[in-house]
Formats: structure tokens, C-alpha cells, sequence
């Protein structure tokens, strides 16, 4: 069988005043994403077919995935599967991508989420839903200390949509 | 945020973003499709987009494919939306979207 072409269907940009180097650890290490992340911890082994893990604040996995690039402090990539919601350990994995580039006095921090099948819009919505805030507040958090706080809870039509697409 | 606003100022540049919103990851042959644009008008308004980082392209191959960005408008709601008006506009939003579904 050939390698799963993935294509990216969600990609977000945001810029912040920092350095690569604070973005990367900003992306790897769970001090920071405990604030940013909807209060999960990330884990991950830093190097190709390494473990990536985000746990939520009890100690649950609520994403799993492997490593597939690790060029600190430029691209960290990995397949992306949740395990904290019903039926979505049934989906094919996801790539996510995070790709950093130093300009002059900022970064551009681009998120790619890349899928190998033609994943129904309504299951890619709670990601459209949430990445944004994450990034704006892993921006904000950066820049200021202080992450953005939005409570939210995963869209309904997402979650039928998986029901549907893993029951077919 | 002054490029951001510019941006969205033109009605025309507006619909690409509808477009890329009904349907992410386009070319801009596919977003020249039924517009009554030219190739090089829609160019120039991604580039706009692009500038203001409401559109993001990826190389794809021989493609380029634009992406839809919400995150510069994320960052200008939160400006002004404080904690205790988003449950407030959520409602609202809510209400509006099932007036207009029992219509």
C-alpha cells in the first residue's frame, strides 16, 4: 500500500513579537500549554516516531499522535488523533503541522492540519472553532503573560458528523 | 489592524472570503469561476487578503491553494469582547440562527 497522501484543509497564521526558540518551547513544553491549550499538557518526544501526548487537567489522554518532523525550533509535524471524545479514535489520523519562520522582531506561526479522505466540513469545524483561540491565545500569552481565557465545548454538528462518518 | 479593516472594506475581497469560507484550500482559477472579475483583479485582491493575513496560501505541488485565516479577526473580537459579553452574543447569535431557521 502507498503512503496516505495528506492534504491540508485548515491553515492558520498568526504573528507574534518573539523568537522562535520561545514559540517552539511555547508549542513543546506543558507549562505553557496548560495555560493556552484548554488547560492540557503537551508531551512529546522530541525526535521522529516519538510520542506525542496532550492530557487534560485530570490526567486523561485527550490527543495521541507520533512524531513525523522534528526541526526545533522550525517545524514540529504529527499525526493528531483524539482519543477524549467518542467515536473519534475511529477517524483516520490527522497530520497538524507547526511551522515557525523568524522574521525581523516577530515570527509567523502557521498551524496545518492536513487529512488523507474527504473529511466533512462539519467535522473539521471544531477545530476551525478552536484553533483559532488557541492561537490567539498562545499569542497573547507569549506577548503579554497573560493567555486568553474562552470556555468552549466541541460543536454538535461535529460531533454527529463523526458518529455518522464512523458508522458507515 | 488597519490592514485588517482595509481589507474587509471592499465588497469584492468580502466574497472571496465567503468563497474560501463555503469552500477552504481554493486556486485562484477556482475562485475566478462565476465572478465577474478578472484573473488579475482577484489576484490583487488576495494579495490584499494575503497582506492583512485574512488568506493564507500553500504550494501545494504546482498548485498554490488559499486558506481562509479567521485568526486576525479573532484577535480584533477579542479586543473588545470582553469574558461576560461572549456568553451574551452567543445567545444572541443562537437566537438570531433559530428565528431565521423557523422562517
Amino acid at each position: 500500500m502507498s503512503e496516505p497522501v495528506f492534504k491540508p484543509n485548515t491553515v492558520y497564521v498568526t504573528y507574534i513579537a518573539s523568537t522562535p526558540d520561545k514559540v517552539w518551547d511555547a508549542i513543546t513544553k506543558p507549562e505553557f500549554t496548560r495555560q493556552y491549550f484548554f488547560g492540557h499538557s503537551v508531551e512529546v518526544e522530541q525526535r521522529v516516531g516519538g510520542r506525542y501526548v496532550l492530557r487534560t487537567a485530570d490526567g486523561r489522554v485527550h490527543v495521541q499522535g507520533r512524531v513525523m518532523v522534528c526541526d526545533p525550533p522550525r517545524t514540529l509535524s504529527i499525526t493528531w488523533l483524539v482519543e477524549g471524545l467518542d467515536d473519534f479514535r475511529k477517524l483516520p489520523e490527522c497530520l497538524v503541522t507547526f511551522q515557525i519562520d523568524a522574521l525581523e522582531g516577530a515570527v509567523r506561526l502557521t498551524m496545518t492540519e492536513a487529512h488523507s479522505w474527504d473529511i466533512p466540513d462539519a467535522i473539521l469545524s471544531g477545530g476551525r472553532q478552536g484553533w483559532p483561540v488557541i492561537l490567539s491565545s498562545l499569542k497573547s500569552l507569549i506577548e503579554t503573560g497573560k493567555p486568553i481565557i474562552v470556555k468552549m465545548a466541541p460543536p454538535k454538528e461535529m460531533l454527529e458528523a463523526v458518529k455518522q462518518a464512523v458508522g458507515e | 489592524m488597519d490592514a485588517v479593516f482595509k481589507a474587509l472594506a471592499d465588497p469584492s475581497r468580502r466574497d472571496l472570503l465567503d468563497r474560501l469560507y463555503a469552500k477552504n484550500g481554493q486556486t485562484l482559477g477556482e475562485l475566478c469561476e462565476r465572478l465577474d472579475m478578472t484573473r488579475q483583479a482577484v489576484s490583487k485582491h488576495l494579495a490584499v487578503l494575503e497582506g492583512a493575513n485574512l488568506v493564507v496560501s500553500v504550494r501545494r505541488g504546482r498548485e498554490k491553494l488559499h486558506y481562509l485565516n479567521p485568526v486576525p479577526i479573532h484577535d480584533i473580537a477579542e479586543r473588545w469582547i470582553g469574558k461576560y459579553e461572549r456568553h451574551r452574543l452567543q445567545a444572541l447569535s443562537d437566537l438570531k440562527k433559530g428565528l431565521e431557521e423557523e422562517q
